[in-house]
């Protein structure tokens, strides 16, 4: 039963790894850059959602959607100021600018909102479901909704809709998809913003569990790699799977070892996965 | 593009490299022995001495290494726990941690050492969370995120401390030198040209019998090993530490790497120069906002990090050829 339980809960928190980590596959699929600043745009979601809530007494579920716009629109003028710079550039400086990102985002977030932890509080954050002998946690499970309904929102935007058909052109041969009248500068700038914007969508919605503080996403960074890795990396499907299986190696381990050791399971993985197949596990050889 | 090594030794060079090591020498003597200036100077000497052990792997092979603080914090916590726990000298103690420095950079090299740029460096940072993860929860041991602090004994060179700070202040720029020595040493070698063939083109090194498996293994055993020795240092110097700093992504990992980039990837001058910069800099940014803003400066370290990839990625080295080019151009015209 504990472990049903266990790979239960993993799933709720796995459809949320889900969706924080799709940005960061869906840039890498697009342009080839790996963002490792990802995680602080989950952190920036998370205080826009907690000052939406503090300031308007705005649900953090509700916030989300603004979490994305405002997140969208400063990711997309980061790519058009630094990454697209880069974007031909040696590996050095693709690693190194989005590092350097990462700390001048984690800073700046201590400058403006100090080095506290905020949390909010809504109607249903102890509240839980019993199905038979198994518990659903409510803020989990409300998290775990709005993540699968984001995560459908891209999928429909990525099949049906213009930009998507042009976006994925541009992945597959950004040339080709010049000579078609699809201006890639604007592709990136959207892959980008959209990727960023998502990662701070997943971040409010979990604000109702779990703490804001401008180092929250250290917590997330190796995670978020691991999910995309583990399902190949510039693979949003992937990222999906990916997302589930950390989360339930993740919960069910956690009936194993102390709570820190957790993550060490989840990098051995992680190393393990990069070092036999880089590709991922459900990538093909490529 | 490979520049021959071999006749960049000129007698004016090497005149201008002794004068300027004479002058760091005598240095201390004219500053408070026990001030600021001369600490900060002390770690400028020892992160470009990291930077320069980074740069044998970063520079050379061009692997973007994101985890040397596992190899930093394995060479603070072996020195400091034999001292503690045995009462062994930490030089002996630096002693085994380069060894422990060195099995660790071969087990890390061993499943990464086929990933190249992206997969690597995220291969190398997780190593490097995992032995932060590690210090963390291993209590018993490390003392967790408490922390360790190195015993006091009689102060002598036998225990590696001394009451002033001008005798650190040598041994940093012994090392320092040490370091160089080695990475112009294999810069020259055929592990060198190895290295850097394997920079230009992995599969073309391969194909012209390069075995690059094992020149990376090398390469990153040796860089292992001095950066483990380089965490005994600071054990020493600090007296105390804790996970998080040793094994720090951005506090050790991150700035290692930024030295020598910002410096100038590959060269020998490069992470000396880019230590002189950015130790004192940030040092000055912490002094000048610390009280009201905590993290201004590390803002500045990160915009700094990004400004120097966006104007020249190849460092301050690349940026003075390029003027030295310019004046020369303007010169004959």
């Amino acid at each position: 039963m504990a472990l049903i339980q266990a790979i239960l809960d993993g799933l709720m928190i796995g459809g949320v790894y889900a969706v924080i980590s799709i940005g960061l596959t869906l840039v890498f699929g697009v342009m080839g850059i790996v963002n490792f600043a990802q995680a602080e745009f989950l952190m920036l979601g998370m205080f826009v959602a907690y000052y939406a809530w503090a300031w308007l007494g705005l649900d953090p579920l509700l916030a989300a959607p603004l979490a994305f716009v405002v997140v969208f629109i400063l990711g997309a003028a980061m790519q058009r100021l630094l990454i697209r710079r880069v974007l031909k550039a040696p590996d050095v400086a693709q690693i190194f600018l989005t590092v350097g990102l990462l700390i001048v985002l984690e800073n700046a977030a201590l400058l403006m909102f100090g080095s506290g932890f905020r949390s909010v509080s809504t109607p249903y954050q102890t509240a839980s479901l019993k199905i038979g002998q198994l518990f659903i946690s409510v803020p989990y499970l409300l998290a775990f909704v709005m993540s699968v309904a984001s995560g459908l929102a891209l999928w429909l935007f990525m099949r049906a809709s213009w930009f998507g058909k042009a976006m994925r052109a541009t992945a597959q041969d950004p040339m080709a998809a010049r000579l078609m009248g699809i201006d890639a500068d604007r592709m990136h700038m959207l892959a980008f913003g959209l990727g960023v914007g998502l990662t701070a969508f997943g971040g409010a919605v979990i604000l109702p569990y779990l703490t804001a503080s401008p180092t929250v996403g250290g917590q997330f960074v190796v995670l978020m790699f691991t999910v995309v890795v583990l399902g190949g990396l510039g693979s949003v499907a992937g990222a999906v799977a990916g997302g589930l299986a950390v989360g339930i190696i993740q919960s069910v381990s956690a009936l194993a070892f102390p709570i820190q050791l957790q993550n060490l399971v989840l990098f051995v993985v992680f190393i393990g996965v990069l070092a036999f197949r880089p590709e991922g596990l459900l990538g093909g050889s490529k | 593009m490979i520049r021959s090594v071999s006749s960049s030794v000129s007698w004016p060079r090497l005149a201008l490299i002794a004068a300027v090591l004479a002058f760091a020498i005598v240095l201390p003597l004219g500053l408070d022995p026990r001030g600021y200036a001369i600490r900060i100077l002390c770690l400028a000497l020892l992160f470009g001495a990291m930077a320069q052990a980074w740069n044998i792997v970063g520079g050379l092979a061009n692997q973007m290494s994101l985890g040397h603080a596992a190899f930093f914090g394995i060479g603070a916590y072996t020195s400091t726990l034999l001292l503690v726990h045995v009462g062994l000298s930490p030089w002996l103690g630096l002693i085994a941690g380069s060894l422990l420095g060195g099995v660790a950079a071969f087990a890390i090299s061993l499943p990464t050492m086929r990933l190249k740029g992206h997969y690597f460096a995220l291969a190398t940072l997780a190593f490097g969370e995992v032995m932060r993860v590690i210090g963390n929860s291993w209590g018993g041991l490390t003392g967790g995120p408490v922390g360790i602090s190195v015993p006091f004994s009689q102060p002598s060179l036998a225990m590696f401390q001394f009451k002033e700070t001008r005798p650190y202040y040598w041994i940093m720029l012994a090392a320092l030198v040490l370091v160089t020595l080695v990475f112009v040493a294999i810069q020259r070698s055929r592990l060198g040209y190895r290295l850097r063939a394997i920079k230009e083109n992995v599969d073309a090194a391969e194909v012209i019998g390069v075995d690059t498996t094992r020149t990376k293994i090398i390469a990153a055993v040796i860089s292992g090993a001095l950066t483990a020795a380089l965490g005994t240092f600071y054990a020493q110097f600090q007296y105390f530490f804790d996970p998080d700093t040793v094994f720090g992504v951005a506090s050790v990992s991150v700035r290692i790497a930024m030295i020598a980039i910002v410096g100038g990837i590959g060269t020998w001058i490069g992470p000396i120069l880019g230590a002189l910069f950015i130790i004192p800099m940030e040092e000055l940014a912490n002094q000048v906002f610390s009280a009201e803003a905590a993290g201004l400066s590390q803002l500045v370290f990160g915009a700094l990090l990004v400004v120097v990839i966006l104007v020249e990625p190849r460092g301050f080295v690349a940026m003075g050829s390029r003027l030295k080019r310019r004046f020369a151009g303007r010169a004959s015209s």
